[in-house]
């Protein structure tokens, strides 16, 4: 699936998505919904590689933002267009902390990319059918703003 | 007023820019429908029954002249001509054609304005008092506050896909004139026991199928805690609120679902994680905004003006008018005059090319270049001298504009209705008419005092008809219009919501339950109580009776 990383297309993506208890490999970098995760959180830890977490509006975060270190990733999906749940998402797992890498999945809109990225993503996963290069234009489509943003808290009055 | 710096102006013209690309888009089929809906609104373009409709956004109703003049070029050029002010004191255009909205936002961005958020599930534009900064009653002027709130929304990052909508009225005056109780939050500036100047913070008021009143979540925050306690209150709605249903989804469902108190409780969670952070607002910034709203430089020789007296008392038309639609100035020698938006036989709000060009001369030469919207959808020229009070008059009575009717039965706010919105399930203006025609004796209309009738085409309540002291609601019943009337309602400090009277009344029958209505109200009301207090004494029975029992 086509990915943005740091605002530059992505090729290989490292992430293994794994939905289903049954299937859970032995050794990889996974990426588990957080309820899987918190079931299966003792197998999921022993295994060899890094894991990530999806999470999502209906989750309660607590116990993603007591262990947000052992998360080189997490993904915060957003099951509609209209859903904006995720923004805010963003916005509690950057004020944590968190460092790594922030993930909307879920099919997030062009439209929608230059707001994620001010609350803290900065990675994007799109279906084929919707994206396109076209799609890196919309980060600077608007390039001043009132507010702060994830990397920079200050409002723009407080910028010199 | 506030003036664009070069970041205003480049987020304006950046988003015009943006917009433009955006319909390129959609015109080209590369932008879903949905995608696209949610664009478009959120940049005020309906698509409406006959054409796209384009809302533009008047921020907390404060208008220059340029900017009027603005208007009046785009319905001339762009529109048939006229433009609707409506009850966020924003004005709207009925017939745009979707590939000439991104022009009209390029020149709309030429005399800073703009149509963001005028629409869709995000923060609307603030309104207030339309006398703010000149009522006597104020504690403090509320615009500054509009201001920042206004900043703070705008292309805020994280609540542009909330729930639904989100509006926010500001009040410096223990007179309420901007429906604040029915709004999703309501800031009231208020002194506390220290002597101290913040705001009570209400919040879950709102109309639409679910009238609600807001209730208080703090008596008292300090200014400099406003925005923290905002983004508080909205992270916590944005995480919450329902979107499985968007008739369930405003704030007020969420409030009512967890209590005040429970709701309480996780803003105060939230707020603890941001009240220090960078929100928190600095006395510099607090003093550059209102750097734009000191007082105007008045004529301290103003007062001495008599002729305003020998004009009142040579002159009746003048005189009533006078008392009718003019609001008390805290300089003295100076007088607010309210704009009727609501002559005889024109839809409440309307306002043509020329007289929106005829109020921006008025505004220029006697009102310091500017001029405010209201919710009643009138306009005011806030700062017009006494002496000059019989020239406005004049002017304004040549354009249809002096209707000596404010805050009578006739000031109706109406919403579009089936004629021109595809939401609504009746038709609004032919009502209004016939209630005009109806009601066409001003002395009668005097007689029967300050009343505020509200009419709504549909549920969702555009007209406010649920704080109307009559409120009017147009249904469908099996293809024919019939309209359920409310008594009992108020959008001021003592905000109420109307009782129903009974089962809807047929379209051909409504002034005449409103002539009803009145006869009883003017048979057991008592000296000095309005409509709204004798419903309030006596109860819906007996306006019931008067209109139900002729029937049978």
């Amino acid at each position: 699936m086509p990915l943005l990383i740091d605002r530059k297309p992505v090729t290989d993506d490292r992430w293994q998505l794994v939905e289903d208890a049954e299937s859970l490999p032995a050794s990889g970098d996974l990426l588990v919904p957080l309820a899987l995760y918190l079931e299966h959180k003792d197998a999921l830890t022993a295994q060899s590689g890094d894991i990530a977490v999806r999470v999502n509006g209906d989750d309660d975060l607590t116990p993603v933002l007591e262990s947000l270190d052992s998360f080189p990733m997490i993904a915060v999906e957003f099951p509609a267009f209209r859903d904006g749940r995720g923004f805010s998402l963003a916005r509690i797992l950057r004020r944590a902390g968190f460092n790594g890498e922030l993930r909307a999945v879920g099919n997030p809109a062009r439209d929608q990319l230059g707001y994620m990225e001010r609350c803290g993503f900065n990675a994007y996963e799109f279906s084929e059918e919707v994206y396109s290069d076209d799609f890196l234009k919309a980060f600077e489509e608007i390039s001043v703003h009132y507010q702060g943003s994830a990397d920079d808290p200050r409002p723009i009055y407080l910028q010199s | 007023m506030y003036i664009y710096n070069e970041v205003d102006q480049k987020i304006v013209d950046e988003r015009v820019e943006q917009f433009r690309d955006q319909t390129r888009r959609f015109l080209a089929g590369e932008l879903s429908d949905d995608e696209f809906l949610a664009v478009r609104l959120m940049n005020g373009l309906y698509i409406q029954r006959h054409a796209p409709m384009l809302r533009v956004a008047i921020p907390y109703g404060l208008i220059s002249s340029p900017q009027l003049r603005k208007l009046g070029h785009i319905a001339r050029k762009y529109d048939k001509g006229y433009g609707h002010f409506t009850t966020r004191t924003n004005i709207q255009f009925n017939w745009p054609k979707l590939e000439e909205v991104p022009d009209i936002l390029a020149e709309l961005a030429e005399v800073q304005m703009h149509a963001i958020q005028t629409s869709g599930n995000c923060i609307r534009n603030t309104t207030t008092d339309q006398f703010a900064g000149v009522t006597p009653d104020e504690l403090e002027d509320p615009r500054p506050w509009c201001e920042i709130i206004r900043q703070w929304s705008t292309l805020h990052p994280e609540f542009a896909y909330l729930p639904r909508k989100f509006k926010i009225a500001v009040t410096g005056s223990p007179k309420d004139r901007a429906a604040s109780q029915v709004h999703d939050i309501g800031l009231h500036l208020v002194k506390n026991d220290a002597g101290e100047v913040g705001f009570e913070v209400l919040v879950g008021g709102g109309l639409g199928r679910t009238p609600v009143i807001g209730k208080q979540i703090r008596p008292f925050i300090e200014k400099k805690d406003l925005l923290s306690y905002l983004e508080a209150i909205l992270r916590v709605y944005n995480l919450k609120g329902r979107r499985d249903n968007k008739y369930k989804a405003r704030i007020k469902i969420l409030v009512e679902a967890m209590g005040i108190d429970a709701f309480r409780d996780e803003v105060e969670a939230e707020w603890a994680n941001i009240r220090s952070s960078e929100l928190v607002l600095t006395d510099a910034e607090i003093e550059r905004v209102k750097g734009f709203f000191q007082p105007f430089e008045y004529d301290a020789d103003a007062a001495n003006d008599t002729s305003l007296q020998q004009k009142l008392d040579s002159d009746e038309a003048f005189r009533v008018w006078y008392e009718r639609n003019t609001h008390n100035h805290k300089v003295p020698g100076y007088t607010a005059v309210v704009v009727s938006l609501k002559p005889q036989l024109e839809p409440a709000g309307d306002i043509t090319d020329l007289q929106l060009e005829v109020v921006a001369d008025l505004a220029e030469q006697y009102s310091f270049g500017q001029a405010r919207s209201t919710h009643e959808q009138n306009l005011v020229l806030a700062d017009v001298k006494n002496a000059d009070l019989y020239a406005v008059w004049q002017k304004l009575a040549e354009h249809n504009m002096a209707r000596p009717n404010i805050n009578t039965l006739t000031d109706m706010i109406v919403c579009p209705g089936f004629d021109f919105c595809g939401l609504a399930n009746a038709k609004t203006l032919n009502i209004a008419e016939q209630i005009n025609r109806a009601f066409d004796d001003l002395d009668y209309l005097y007689d029967l005092g300050e009343i505020r009738l509200n009419m709504s085409g549909c549920i969702n309540a555009c007209g406010h008809h649920h704080i109307g002291a009559i409120g009017i609601l147009g249904v469908d019943k099996k293809g024919e219009d019939w309209y359920q009337i409310t008594i009992g309602g108020s959008d001021r400090e003592d905000a109420s919501l109307g009782k129903v009277l009974g089962k809807a009344v047929a379209a051909d029958d409504v002034a005449e339950t409103l002539k009803k209505l009145l006869e009883t109200y003017v048979e057991v009301r008592t000296e000095e109580e309005r409509f709204v207090d004798t419903v309030r004494r006596v109860g819906v029975a007996p306006f019931k009776e008067k209109v139900y029992a002729a029937a049978h």
